[in-house]
């Protein structure tokens, strides 16, 4: 079959090149993007573990002599890992905190802040790779495809092609390949690019997401083909596969979130904060034996040490604080199990909407997503907790400050999350409805003359 | 003794109630150039898809080689070549890559040199072989078009208004090369509107109306004058 005349009649068309190096350079921006990114959160890093050491150093030496009074100061920076796959999918990185600055005091009021971001890059998103993927990709591919068989029957071609042989179909099916075959190719480059420009280690999880992305390129060829199979002319070709462009990147999402934010409403967020402020403020004017007894009864280990009868003691403080944190606890829990019954339904839903089942899994394998948030902040209360158990007890029994070997709170400590990738969850929904459009395609094309 | 190469019998197409040929019996030998005439909407076109396994008739049937199209068109589409009105090609391959293009999908791998033959003997000027169609007047893609013809080696080249738009000196040529076919053993089957060219080229003559064939002359017989006149008042 003439594929080398099919491959030079289309890479002709003044729109295939044009097409391919726009994609490319979009791609290739979208990798600087990305690695512009990574730098900026590995400084932030650096500048957090050098920042760390001059803080301890800083206060410990100039600063206080009661480890009380120290400890509501110090700060102990906890970071949620850089993957260089954040690189392709930014996610929800930018807008959440990664770098999470614990004292020992109350935390959960602090554990939900986000980064200061400019507005106005928000309102535009970024341009990173996953954008490119699922948005830009798909409307390369509609261009190449909408008129694959329509051009031919406008043109008058296809009567020609029918008579010479009896294999049209073949003509109509290697025009589809070199196509899918030149913007795979592109993708392909891409994820080869990416390597160095990203210092992206070949693992399975970046042999996913290049699966991943593959499947999506193949699931818009596939469902491109089906609109070819209608017949109908380049004008209503371009139009139906522009509006379902439309409805699976901007629609079906935007539509899908409000009803997820509908029906999981987070009033808790507020709640929250408000419970744990006034959980530990109210405390000054409530007795002390109040507040810690349920120290006591949240920490019965700490019941050999009974508070000193003075007026202002480290014991009773930490306890109010740890008060804010026990009373706000409660939304706390509510609101982390409504984020990830947000995740659990998108995810659900976008078994069934392919753009949407590719951008959680980007986020998904790039750890930047909404599940790594709640697992990081499930890590930080428990760095939170682990700093607590560690200093109370000096705290309590007043050691002294230069007693304590504080280099060894000099390096940073970091929550790092690798879930084995799971492929059936990753693949199978793409897979089923690429095999579904594939059949109603066969039947669609047997007849076609 | 003739060969038959062309046969239809009381083949008859309707769209709904609008009869488009009705009862054609016809037959058109091996080497003959038939003319089709007739006015627009007299059947012309209609007969040739019937031949080309375009469309299905309603009733009756046509033969290519003594096989029926209908349902056979998978097998007879090898006996026939087809050269519309305007011969469109792809506009971004050149003259060559076209023709190689349409012989491979038609099964034959030709040699550049064997190409450039094809052209050469359909009248194309050498210059313009590896010039992209987009740059080709409609004479020249009718010459790409009877060089794929000649490529495909069919027995029958079936033409629809092949001549229409052509400037007088492209239609002597396309004459010429049609006359060349036809003594080499080439059934042409030719619907046109062309009453001059049409006795000039042309073996046999028939002029339809309202999907009937009213008249089959030998050119032999009639000359131009007295076929317009009788074209004229048979329509």
């Amino acid at each position: 079959m003439p594929n080398r005349l099919l491959i030079k009649q289309f890479l002709r068309s003044g729109i295939a090149i044009a097409g391919i190096s726009l994609l490319l350079l979009s791609g290739i921006i979208s990798l600087f993007i990305g690695k512009s990114y990574l730098e900026k959160q590995r400084d932030k890093i650096e500048a957090t573990a050098v920042y760390q050491q001059q803080h301890i150093d800083r206060n410990v030496q100039y600063g206080h002599s009661e480890m009380g009074l120290l400890l509501y100061y110090l700060r102990f920076a906890y970071v949620n890992s850089i993957n260089p796959l954040n690189g392709l999918s930014i996610g929800q990185r930018d807008v959440n905190l990664g770098i999470q600055q614990v004292t020992i005091r109350n935390l959960i009021e602090k554990k939900y802040d986000s980064d200061l971001n400019n507005p106005a890059s928000m309102v535009m998103g970024n341009l990173d790779f996953s954008f490119v993927l699922i948005y830009l990709f798909p409307l390369l591919i509609i261009t190449f495809t909408y008129n694959l068989l329509s051009e031919e029957k406008e043109e008058g071609t296809w009567r020609l092609i029918n008579i010479q042989s009896n294999a049209a179909k073949k003509v109509l099916l290697q025009k589809w390949w070199i196509r899918s075959a030149f913007v795979t190719g592109t993708l392909l480059l891409l994820y080869l690019l990416a390597i160095p420009i990203l210092s992206i280690p070949i693992n399975a999880s970046y042999l996913a997401m290049i699966a991943e992305g593959v499947l999506y390129i193949l699931f818009w060829f596939i469902a491109c083909a089906m609109v070819v199979g209608w017949q109908k002319n380049s004008a209503t070709n371009a139009v139906s596969l522009l509006s379902i462009w439309l409805l699976l990147t901007i629609v079906a999402p935007a539509v899908i979130n409000s009803l997820i934010t509908t029906k999981y409403p987070v009033p808790e967020a507020m709640a929250t904060v408000v419970a744990n402020r006034e959980g530990y403020h109210d405390k000054w004017d409530r007795p002390k034996e109040e507040t810690m007894g349920r120290f006591y009864a949240h920490y019965p280990q700490f019941q050999q040490y009974r508070l000193p009868a003075e007026d202002f003691n480290w014991l009773w403080y930490y306890a109010m604080q740890q008060m804010g944190d026990d009373d706000a606890a409660e939304h706390s829990v509510a609101m982390r199990n409504k984020l990830l019954l947000r995740e659990k339904l998108s995810n659900t839903v976008g078994y069934f909407i392919p753009t949407l089942h590719t951008q959680l899994q980007y986020s998904l394998l790039a750890q930047s997503g909404l599940k790594n948030q709640v697992q990081f902040l499930d890590s930080t209360t428990a760095f939170h907790e682990k700093k607590r158990l560690y200093f109370y007890p000096k705290i309590i029994k007043k050691l002294p400050v230069l007693q304590e070997d504080w280099r060894k709170h000099y390096a940073v400590e970091y929550f790092k999350s690798e879930p084995p990738v799971n492929w059936i969850k990753l693949l199978l929904p793409l897979l089923l409805i690429i095999i579904l459009f594939t059949t109603i395609n066969f039947i669609q094309f047997k007849n076609l003359k | 003794m003739h060969t038959t190469t062309l046969q239809t019998t009381n083949l008859t197409k309707k769209y709904g109630e609008q009869v488009a040929l009705n009862n054609l019996n016809l037959s058109v030998n091996k080497g003959e150039i038939f003319c089709l005439l007739g006015q627009n909407g007299a059947g012309k076109t209609t007969t040739i898809n019937l031949f080309l396994g375009f469309t299905n008739a309603t009733s009756g049937e046509a033969k290519i080689n003594n096989v029926t199209v209908q349902p056979n068109d998978v097998a007879t589409k090898k006996f026939v070549a087809y050269i519309p009105e305007v011969v469109q090609l792809y506009g971004n391959l050149d003259g060559i890559e076209n023709l190689d293009f349409f012989s491979r999908l038609a099964g034959f791998k030709y040699s550049k040199e064997l190409l450039t033959g094809f052209l050469t003997k359909a009248g194309l000027q050498s210059e313009a072989h590896q010039k992209r169609l987009s740059a080709y007047s409609k004479g020249m893609r009718q010459k790409v078009g009877i060089a794929i013809a000649l490529a495909k080696n069919a027995d029958v080249i079936l033409m629809d208004e092949p001549t229409s738009g052509l400037d007088p000196k492209a239609t002597a040529e396309f004459t010429r090369i049609c006359k060349e076919l036809a003594a080499e053993g080439k059934t042409i089957f030719m619907a046109t509107h062309d009453i001059f060219n049409a006795v000039n080229v042309g073996t046999r003559i028939g002029i339809m109306r309202q999907g009937e064939l009213v008249h089959t002359l030998n050119t032999s017989d009639i000359t131009a004058n007295e076929l317009q006149k009788l074209y004229l008042k048979t329509i």
